[in-house]
């Protein structure tokens, strides 16, 4: 089972992970940190979560133009773009990292999300695999 | 550089390299996130201290290393070039190794961009040039305008980069100075631009 | 001719020249140079050889250039400054010429970029103009670029440049050639014209410049090879103007390469008509080819004869027949050496002879002269006789002295004028030796006999005394001779010359003893006038004095005594007029002389003035006359000693009248209030919360920290706002640390630091405070010793304040039109240690009250108190700098502390505090380093950090008091715990300004608020607390309920 990690802001997260897990909507390893604003996620931060564990990272954020924090999810995806550079310099699938942005209150991005690097994962443990 | 540390302080320095984003506690956070993550994924173990110095230019924020860096495999100093020498100088036994490429002394153009304004040749003309640097800002430092390879002011090596020569000419029309750039710079003395050897400065009234 | 190559003939000869060009192989064979250069051949008058160009590695331009050479094409050689430095460069320089290489260009380069190496690394030493200057210093003036002496064959080159008249800007182009030919270009070859029409317009302002006239301007064409090549050069190429109708010919073109050298002739043809062209150079790149037919069609074709085209490194052959040549021309030179040879011994042959005859003519002349000696011989034999007569009567003279009395005596004047007369000079000696020795070299020549040479010696001695009024002394003719006078020559002179001899021996041993005393006398006067010159009078005298021991009589002497005594006196006089008026100290380096004395100036103004006020006249009129000797226009100074000298003073009354009448209106206020404070006095809820917070400072114990709440005591009465001024004390009996802290060892809470804190001292006499002093942390006094407690100043406004909220302005409401009376309230009512005069009236940006006006404000308040007083600027350097000193000059010496210096201000301010002695401010704006900046360069002004108080710039709570606590702390730490003396002095902290000016101590009560005056003594009164924590020495407030607060803090906390 994959461990997926997931960053969220207070607006874009509204939903019970537990309750998607039940519903089998969302990967068991699924974990959601819910931030004040996506805009306070920091590199390291993305970093540790795989260096925790995590097989995939993703950061939800309010779309783009109407972040509650006006820039915060702009700034969000701009670190996700500089995290996705290290990534690479240090031989990893910069695609295990992403950036989305979902309206208020929306689950159903996030479920996406979820469901997406999970996938990713999948595919990525194949390669490992062989 | 990092093969075979078991445990690394990555070391910040508060001082031009804070500013400029570069080596501040920002970016050793960065840093040993990264190696931390890079070492696990090759399944190697390792344990990373982080800390800013106030500056690494001084010796009464680096002396206390020599005795502190004991513990440690490896100093990953995130100052610029002189704060890995000046470690390396100062502490004999710490294992220092620079975790900052030193580029250039520039001004920042706006939040993320630099340019390099200012050559450090210890020759200075910029009174002679509009305040403009032609050793610094010229391709091939020229000392009496414009090559031919200067177009619609821009220089022929790279279309981003404007002329200098250009750009001192047109300051020094404005300023009413056109006339000084007849006069022919005589050919430099390079000793003092680190082709005399290593540079120090003293002042002695600061002197100890 | 500068270098004689055939391009240089050409031009210089006013045919059109044509030059072609000769990129050398990127390989190193030989043959393809060659094959370039014979197809150029005849066609051209030069050609140039590229210097790796587009910084592409080929074959070196030095030697492709002497392939050309070797096949009688002249080459241009090329130089460009990328690859090599000064010392590459000079040295291939040197090897051209010595190679028969007559023409360089000079050229900066393409950059490395645009090569296959684009990592290498750019030399660019110099820029071409800066190797032009080089090249023709080694041409003309013999001298490497160091400046050292070629001492031999210097390089000979006729020196060329580029120019593109296409490049931007385009106006300083022709400007940029001139540079270039005044640097050293004596031709120039243009970049491709394709757009004539520029280039003509180019042409006319060089024309303007007389660029042409001093240097032949080639024009650079290409025939395009095709159209791709066209598009490229008008795409890629920076710096090349291809024109759309070049395109578009090529375009239309049947063949391209046919119209290609069509458009290149047509381009030669135009720019042929330019005025100012001397020539074309083409430059066929690959295509060599196709030189030939342009130079054809454009009629140029008929070259003349190359001259002096000659490779100098030649086969083996050519080197035999130039051994042969060489050989040949040694013998002629040989032969013609011997015939030199011979006929130069000839001619010194017919010297010797001629030397001969001189020398024999010689010789008849000499003996004309011994006959002549020899006459005069016989005529110096009377003198003699007359001579000895004298010398007879002069010994009877002595005999009769002699016996008259002591040798002292006997000592006339007229005898020490004979002393002074034998003895003789050392010129006199000299000539004397010389006459000796001249005389035995002719006793040589003539064959005299001994006997007959002593006799001649004699008569010329006779002769010499004569002359010179003098006798021979016996040393100085050697006395051998003078024995083996023999009687039977000159008998008659014998016993004349004997008795001579002994009377002059008598003479000479008596006179010995004085004249050494005489000669002593006279040194010594002559001693004593040096130093008299010298003015050194002491010794002057000493000389003198030890002259008349020896001869008390000695006028000379005793004239220069009496002189030099004279002159030692005025001289003493003098000194201590200098010494009263200069009695400065050194003058600081930051200054010059001249403001030091005006600040002295200003300062013996002030001192007067102070006298003045004192009544004490005559005083006033010592300082005044001291200013005014140093600067007798200082107007202040003479106006001051006019009102001294007729016993005016304006001051006093006027002041002592004004603080009558204030302290009359003062009495009911005070009435007023006092009872009220005694009602509301400490109310019974206060001592339970202390009691609480003791109870919790107990259970607290071991942590090191005393922090107290001065909340506790402000919560007191409910709702109705602060009406009584007076706080109760913090409680002190709570157990000591030492006690609370039992069982856990001292150094687990102890931290001893190990700087101190300088201790500065405000105002003077009993009531002048120090501040500083500390060795701990603030409060910290279980671990070092906190000696002064922290003080609170007053601050008093020298006009009535503006946006006061009536919290605080009903305190003061009575006295706000005066100054002076303010500054007596609070020191009279609420006790104030210290009054701190703001001077915010003076701010340009505001009511910019003039600095006189402010001063005499500044003045009444100092003269109204005697508690410290700090006198605080408006923030405006320049003003500030202008109103303290009119201030210090109004004061003197009254000390009083000022502020705030600035990085703008601290010299001058700093100067007038160091001339008074007083502790000054010293302002920055939140950052350790550069307070630490503005000490150091107080220090170095000379201003002690004992006289310095820091202040960081306050914000207030709310207002970024975290910023100023943090500031506060890391100076402080600094300062005790890193021994960074540069910080370490007291820090003070102008807090009531910041506090009331906030925004929520103007807000009136309300109920979420709550009442206002209560608001606006909590904040002032955090702030403050806060402040003494982080280490704050000297606060100045404004609220006394909140200033009462503060200090009870302190009281409690000691």
């Amino acid at each position: 089972m994959s461990k997926i990690k997931g960053f969220c802001c207070n607006y874009t997260m509204s939903v019970d992970v537990d309750a998607l897990k039940e519903g089998g909507l969302v990967p068991e390893g699924l974990e959601i940190d819910r931030l004040a604003c996506t805009g306070r996620l920091e590199v390291p931060e993305i970093l540790d979560a795989f260096t925790n564990g995590a097989d995939a990272v993703f950061v939800v954020g309010c779309q783009m133009d109407k972040c509650h924090n006006l820039s915060g999810s702009y700034r969000a995806s701009k670190r996700v773009r500089y995290a996705k550079k290290i990534l690479k310099e240090l031989d990893m699938d910069p695609e295990l990292l992403e950036m989305f942005f979902a309206d208020r209150g929306h689950s159903e991005p996030i479920v996406e999300a979820a469901r997406l690097m999970a996938s990713k994962t999948q595919g990525n443990s194949q390669d490992r695999d062989q | 550089m990092v093969k075979g540390a078991r445990k690394i302080l990555v070391l910040g320095c508060r001082g031009c390299v804070a500013v400029c984003s570069a080596g501040g506690d920002k970016e050793v956070k960065i840093l040993s996130a990264a190696l931390k993550l890079g070492v696990k994924r090759s399944g190697g173990e390792i344990e990373i201290d982080e800390d800013t110095l106030v500056r690494q230019c001084d010796p009464e924020y680096i002396e206390p290393l020599n005795e502190r860096a004991k513990d440690y495999d490896l100093v990953m100093s995130m100052a610029c070039g002189v704060g890995v020498n000046f470690v390396a100088d100062r502490c004999p036994d710490v294992n220092v190794v620079p975790a900052l490429n030193t580029t250039f002394y520039g001004a920042n153009l706006s939040s993320g961009e630099w340019k390099e304004l200012c050559a450090g040749c210890g020759a200075c003309v910029l009174h002679l040039t509009g305040g403009l640097c032609p050793v610094a800002r010229c391709a091939k430092s020229l000392s009496n305008g414009p090559c031919g390879g200067s177009q619609g002011g821009r220089c022929e090596i790279n279309p981003d980069v404007p002329c200098i020569w250009q750009l001192i000419y047109d300051r020094l029309s404005k300023q009413d100075r056109k006339e000084e750039l007849k006069n022919i710079m005589p050919i430099r003395d390079w000793t003092t631009a680190g082709h005399g050897g290593p540079r120090r400065r003293v002042r002695e009234d600061l002197l100890p | 001719m500068i270098a004689g190559s055939n391009l240089e003939n050409i031009l210089s000869s006013g045919t059109f020249a044509v030059t072609g060009e000769l990129g050398p192989p990127k390989n190193g064979d030989m043959e393809v140079v060659r094959k370039k250069a014979r197809i150029l051949k005849g066609h051209v008058d030069a050609v140039n050889i590229t210097d790796c160009q587009t910084a592409i590695v080929r074959m070196s331009s030095l030697t492709a250039g002497l392939i050309a050479l070797s096949e009688g094409v002249e080459p241009v050689m090329q130089m460009t400054c990328r690859d090599r430095n000064r010392i590459g460069m000079q040295a291939d320089i040197l090897g051209a010429a010595a190679l028969g290489i007559k023409n360089l260009l000079c050229l900066t380069g393409d950059h490395q970029k645009f090569g296959n190496h684009p990592q290498a690394k750019g030399v660019f030493d110099m820029d071409s103009i800066q190797l032009l200057q080089m090249v023709k210093g080694m041409r003309d003036e013999k001298r490497f670029q160091c400046g050292e002496e070629i001492k031999k064959a210097e390089p000979r080159l006729f020196l060329g440049c580029a120019a593109n008249p296409f490049a931007d800007p385009f106006e300083f182009r022709p400007v940029r050639l001139a540079k270039k030919v005044e640097a050293g270009a004596n031709f120039c070859q243009t970049q491709i014209i394709y757009n004539v029409e520029k280039f003509q317009r180019f042409m006319e302002m060089a024309r303007d410049l007389g660029i042409h006239e001093r240097c032949y301007i080639l024009a650079g064409v290409t025939p395009p090879k095709s159209l791709g090549m066209a598009r490229y050069m008008k795409r890629f190429v920076p710096g090349l103007d291809v024109t759309d109708e070049v395109i578009q010919r090529l375009q239309d073109a049947k063949d391209q390469r046919e119209e290609g050298i069509d458009i290149c002739v047509d381009i030669i043809k135009q720019v042929q008509e330019i005025p100012g062209v001397a020539g074309v150079h083409i430059m066929a790149i690959e295509w060599e080819e196709a030189v030939p037919e342009i130079v054809k069609r454009a009629g140029l074709s008929d070259r003349p004869e190359p001259k002096g085209v000659e490779p100098v490194l030649i086969s083996n052959q050519a080197i035999t027949e130039a051994v042969e040549r060489a050989r040949e021309e040694a013998q002629l030179e040989l032969k013609g050496e011997l015939d030199k040879v011979k006929a130069e011994a000839q001619a010194s042959r017919e010297l010797v002879v001629k030397e001969k005859e001189k020398a024999a003519s010689e010789i008849s002349s000499l003996k004309k002269e011994i006959e002549a000696a020899k006459e005069m011989v016989s005529r110096k034999e009377a003198e003699v006789e007359k001579l000895t007569k004298e010398l007879k009567q002069a010994k009877e003279a002595l005999e009769k002295a002699k016996s008259e009395g002591p040798k002292e005596v006997v000592m006339t004047k007229e005898v020490k004028e004979v002393q002074g007369q034998t003895s003789l000079t050392a010129r006199e000696q000299q000539v004397l030796q010389s006459l000796n020795m001249g005389l035995k070299a002719l006793k040589d020549v003539l064959g005299l006999n001994d006997v007959q040479f002593e006799a001649l010696r004699r008569f010329l001695e006779a002769e010499f005394m004569l002359q010179f009024g003098t006798s021979v002394s016996p040393e100085v003719l050697p006395s051998e001779a003078k024995k083996e006078i023999q009687p039977a020559a000159i008998e008659a002179t014998k016993e004349e010359v004997v008795v001579e001899e002994v009377v002059k021996e008598e003479i000479a041993a008596e006179e010995e003893k004085p004249s050494e005393r005489a000669k002593e006398v006279v040194n010594l006067v002559a001693k004593g006038n040096v130093a008299l010159h010298n003015k050194d009078y002491v010794a002057a005298i000493e000389a003198f004095k030890k002259a008349l021991e020896i001869d008390p009589d000695d006028e000379k002497a005793k004239e220069g005594l009496e002189k030099a005594r004279e002159l030692q006196v005025e001289q003493m006089q003098a000194e201590a007029k200098m010494a009263e008026i200069e009695g400065l100290p050194p003058c600081p380096e930051e200054i010059s002389e001249e403001e030091w004395k005006e600040k002295w100036v200003i300062r013996f103004t002030a001192r007067g003035n102070v006298a003045l006020m004192k009544g004490n006249y005559d005083e006033a009129i010592k300082e005044f006359k001291k200013a005014l000797e140093i600067n007798p226009d200082y107007e202040k100074a003479k106006d001051g000693l006019k009102r001294a000298e007729n016993r005016e003073d304006i001051y006093i009354p006027s002041v002592e009248a004004k603080a009558e009448e204030v302290k009359v209106e003062e009495k009911p206020v005070k009435e007023e209030e006092k009872p009220e404070v005694e009602v509301k006095a400490e109310p019974e809820e206060k001592e339970e919360k202390k009691e609480e917070v003791e109870a919790k400072e107990e259970k607290e114990a071991p942590k090191v920290e005393e922090k107290p709440r001065p909340k506790v005591e402000l919560k007191a009465p409910e709702g109705e706002g602060v009406t009584e001024l007076e706080v109760a004390p913090l409680s002190k009996d709570e157990p000591p640390l030492s006690e609370r802290a039992e069982g856990i060892p001292e150094d687990v809470y102890k931290e001893v630091c190990s700087g101190v804190i300088q201790s500065v001292t405000i105002g003077e006499g009993d009531k002048a405070i120090v501040v500083g002093g500390e060795t701990t942390l603030p409060f910290h006094t279980f671990e070092g010793d906190m000696p002064n407690p922290p003080r609170i100043a007053y601050e008093v406004l020298d006009s009535p304040p503006e946006e006061w909220p009536d919290a605080l302005l009903k305190y003061y409401s009575d006295v706000i039109n005066d100054s002076a009376a303010w500054a007596r309230k609070c020191v009279n009512e609420f006790g104030a240690k210290a009054i701190c005069l703001s001077l915010a009236s003076t701010d340009p940006n505001g009511a910019n009250v003039s600095s006189q006006d402010a001063a005499k404000v500044a003045q009444k308040v100092i003269e109204a108190v005697d508690v410290p007083i700090i006198l605080w600027g408006c923030g405006n350097a320049e003003k500030d700098t202008e109103t303290l000193r009119e201030i210090t000059s109004l004061i003197g010496d009254k000390k009083v502390c000022l502020g705030p210096l600035t990085d703008a201000n601290y010299k001058t301010l700093g100067a007038t505090a160091m001339a008074f002695q007083y502790p000054v401010v010293a302002s920055t704006p939140i950052d350790v380093n550069l307070a630490k900046q503005l000490n150091i360069l107080l220090e170095n002004l000379g201003v002690g950090l004992d006289h310095i108080l820091m202040d960081p710039s306050i914000g207030a709570v709310g207002y970024g008091l975290e910023y100023t606590y943090s500031v506060m702390e890391r100076i402080r730490l600094a300062a005790l715990t890193q021994q960074d003396d540069k910080l370490s002095p007291p820090i003070i902290c102008n807090l009531g300004r910041e506090v009331w000016k906030a925004k929520e101590t103007k807000l009136p009560t309300d109920a979420e608020l709550g009442d206002q005056e209560r608001r606006g003594v909590l904040i002032e009164g955090i702030t403050a607390s806060t402040l003494l924590l982080a280490g704050g020495e000297l606060m100045i407030m404004r609220h006394p309920k909140a200033v009462n607060l503060t200090e009870a803090l302190i009281e409690g906390l000691i």
